[in-house]
């Protein structure tokens, strides 16, 4: 390139302005980087399950050649999914004794199912009746297992937030909570099932409470921290104009917190979902850990599969929807609300020298 | 800095509209008395004296500055004149009532804006009334009078993030005279700005201030913005933070930055360096690299 001729967009400068030492990405390369997120580890699931000889590590059996050949390895059947030096050791003995050898095709193990079987699953999933009457279909189990979660988090959150905030607003009630809830934190929740089955039977109250037991404390102490976080000298500037005790707490600290403890929320929503698999299988196994549960007894690993991108699915979509939801919910944060979008505009109007004068 | 050839009149020197302003500044009553005021750290290897017998009064409609360098107990004092802070010795009087907190009768504009970022800049200015229970028709008249004044009606329905840094502060102003205080505190509040927003905000400030009814204590650390907005300046010295002298500023009213070069505004910013740099007239070159 020469020195004179400057090209405006010189070799390698894309590439140095996707790795910009915390550099925003423009807003096209920020789209397109998160299909990456996503587009890459299935391109990856596609290549182990669709192009031979990457993995492939076992030979489904079609054709188990003369059986009546002896051997240690004579127990190669049709139909047989056996490792590939045993089929290659079968076809030995078989080739030593001039026999018929055996066929078969290289596979995957069944704990690795191609893409298709899987997006298949996804939906006769939902279509194919459970193989034992009486079992929950994939749906009743996914609306099961929301049910659990929403009504452990709301007990959780109707009592973790008002607690936290109550901690993180007066340093009394922080040292009077705080030391036992940072004690039972470490304890696992799981440790707590067979209690709860024996307090509360073994319907979804045991459930909702293990879920309440993982997320409740540490909410406290998240929350009471989140609290405490909000800017002192706003408390001072709303002292001089006046506030009263409780306007301060009412008035400065919770709408201070908010957007900080609603951000909060949707990480310990992940947790409540890590707390579900362990709270389904106490008691009467229910929900989608039971349908997971069930469907690895019978091998059935593309439903499984299915169950779990269901959860990442679930997950992800309520993440999102918070997310949106929070751009209306805190219009500060964003500037988002529809009057100040008429306002930016009306701004954009305005010739610049009026805009010079503020 | 001073050329000690130019002839300066004495910063004590005043002239006759001068003398006659402070005359009748004499006659108002004291809106804040500071009596014999101590401050104290403890808990360090040796206690830490940040104010020590601090006394002056500030008159209604007064504009008066603290300045002092840095560490002289500036902020301790507006901070206890506010009720942030306890003294440790001493009193603070507001219409002769003592102070034993912080509240509406003293408002107060910070350095770093400490706008609530969820108000709209209308309910900003709306807070202290609401905070009182006033009824809101009533508030909204006067919060969208005082946004007015320091000239925001435009931006009343914008959040504070959407605003820049002089415009956040005319905002800040505006809540807290919206409140109505007996005394307005600022504490270095324009220190964050850059010089020329600075400029149109002392400018601004001056405005309000000789439009509306209120008696201003005002801390900076900045010479020029003492002089150019104060009626009298309280200079305070460093470890221990004690008063060195109160100087009447004698550049008349109404102010303008052309003023900025006249003799007595020079005289009596040479008067600040002394007592603040400890700078004696005729002293050694190398004055210049003594202070911090």
């Amino acid at each position: 390139m020469s020195m004179t001729t400057p090209s405006r967009v010189a070799p390698g400068e894309p590439l140095a302005r996707l790795l910009g030492v915390r550099k925003p990405l423009d807003p096209r390369a920020r789209f397109w980087v998160g299909v990456l997120a996503f587009a890459l580890p299935f391109i990856a699931w596609c290549l182990v399950s669709y192009v031979p000889f990457i993995w492939h590590p076992q030979v489904l059996v079609s054709n188990a050649g003369d059986t009546n050949v002896p051997g240690e390895y004579s127990y190669v059947a049709s139909g047989d999914t056996v490792d590939f030096d045993v089929f290659v050791m079968r076809n030995r003995e078989l080739s030593a004794a001039h026999a018929k050898l055996a066929e078969g095709k290289r596979v995957n193990p069944i704990y690795l199912q191609a893409p298709h079987e899987v997006a298949r699953a996804m939906y006769t999933a939902f279509t194919t009746a459970p193989e034992r009457t009486g079992d929950a279909w994939l749906h009743e189990s996914l609306l099961q297992s929301c049910k659990v979660i929403f009504w452990g988090f709301l007990w959780s959150a109707l009592f973790g937030v008002p607690l936290g905030v109550l901690c993180g607003t007066f340093p009394f009630f922080a040292r009077l909570f705080e030391p036992f809830v940072d004690f039972v934190r470490y304890m696992p929740a799981p440790v707590f099932g067979a209690l709860m089955v024996t307090m509360f039977g073994l319907a979804d109250e045991p459930k909702i409470a293990i879920i309440f037991i993982g997320t409740f404390f540490q909410m406290v102490l998240i929350v009471s921290n989140t609290t405490r976080s909000v800017d002192a000298s706003l408390l001072h500037a709303a002292q001089t104009l006046g506030a009263s005790k409780l306007q301060l707490v009412w008035h400065v600290v919770v709408p201070g917190a908010l957007p900080g403890l609603y951000r909060d929320m949707r990480i310990l929503i992940g947790w409540a979902w890590t707390y579900l698999v362990v709270a389904e299988l106490i008691g009467e196994k229910s929900g989608l850990s039971a349908f997971i549960y069930q469907q690895q007894r019978y091998r059935h690993f593309d439903n499984v599969y299915a169950a779990i991108v269901i959860i990442g699915v679930v997950g992800l979509a309520v993440d999102q929807v918070l997310a949106v939801l929070a751009r209306y919910l805190f219009p500060w944060e964003t500037g988002q609300t529809k009057l100040v979008r008429v306002m930016r505009a009306m701004r954009r109007a305005l010739p610049q020298r009026a805009l010079a004068r503020t | 800095m001073f050329d000690d050839s130019i002839q300066l009149p004495s910063y004590l020197d005043h002239p006759p509209e001068v003398a006659e302003y402070f005359q009748e500044i004499e006659k108002r009553r004291v809106v804040l008395g500071i009596e014999h005021l101590g401050r104290v750290f403890e808990g360090g290897e040796t206690p830490v004296v940040a104010l020590s017998d601090v006394n002056f009064q500030v008159r209604q409609r007064e504009f008066i500055s603290v300045i002092g360098p840095s560490g002289c107990g500036k902020s301790t004092l507006i901070r206890i004149v506010a009720g942030l802070e306890e003294p440790s010795s001493g009193v603070v009087a507001v219409d002769g009532i003592p102070v034993t907190g912080p509240g509406a009768d003293r408002g107060m504009v910070f350095q770093n804006y400490t706008l609530f970022p969820w108000l709209t800049v209308r309910k900003n200015v709306l807070f202290g009334p609401r905070m009182k229970g006033i009824r809101a028709d009533k508030a909204d008249k006067a919060a969208d009078e005082w946004l007015k004044l320091v000239g925001l009606s435009d931006f009343a329905e914008l959040y504070p993030a959407q605003l820049s840094g002089g415009m956040k502060q005319r905002v800040a102003i505006a809540r807290a005279l919206a409140n109505d205080p007996r005394i307005l505190l600022m504490d270095e509040p324009f220190g964050a700005l850059d010089a020329q927003t600075r400029c149109s905000m002392q400018a601004h400030l001056l405005r309000i201030w000789s439009a509306a009814d209120v008696t201003v204590l005002f801390i900076t650390h900045d010479l020029e913005e003492a002089i150019y907005l104060s009626d009298r300046i309280v200079v305070l010295g460093a470890r221990p933070g004690r008063i060195l002298e109160i100087i009447d500023v004698p550049v008349p009213r109404p102010r303008s930055q052309e003023q900025f070069l006249s003799a007595h505004f020079l005289a009596t910013k040479k008067r600040l360096e002394e007592l603040i740099h400890g700078r004696n007239p005729g002293a050694d070159a190398d004055g210049e690299l003594l202070h911090d």
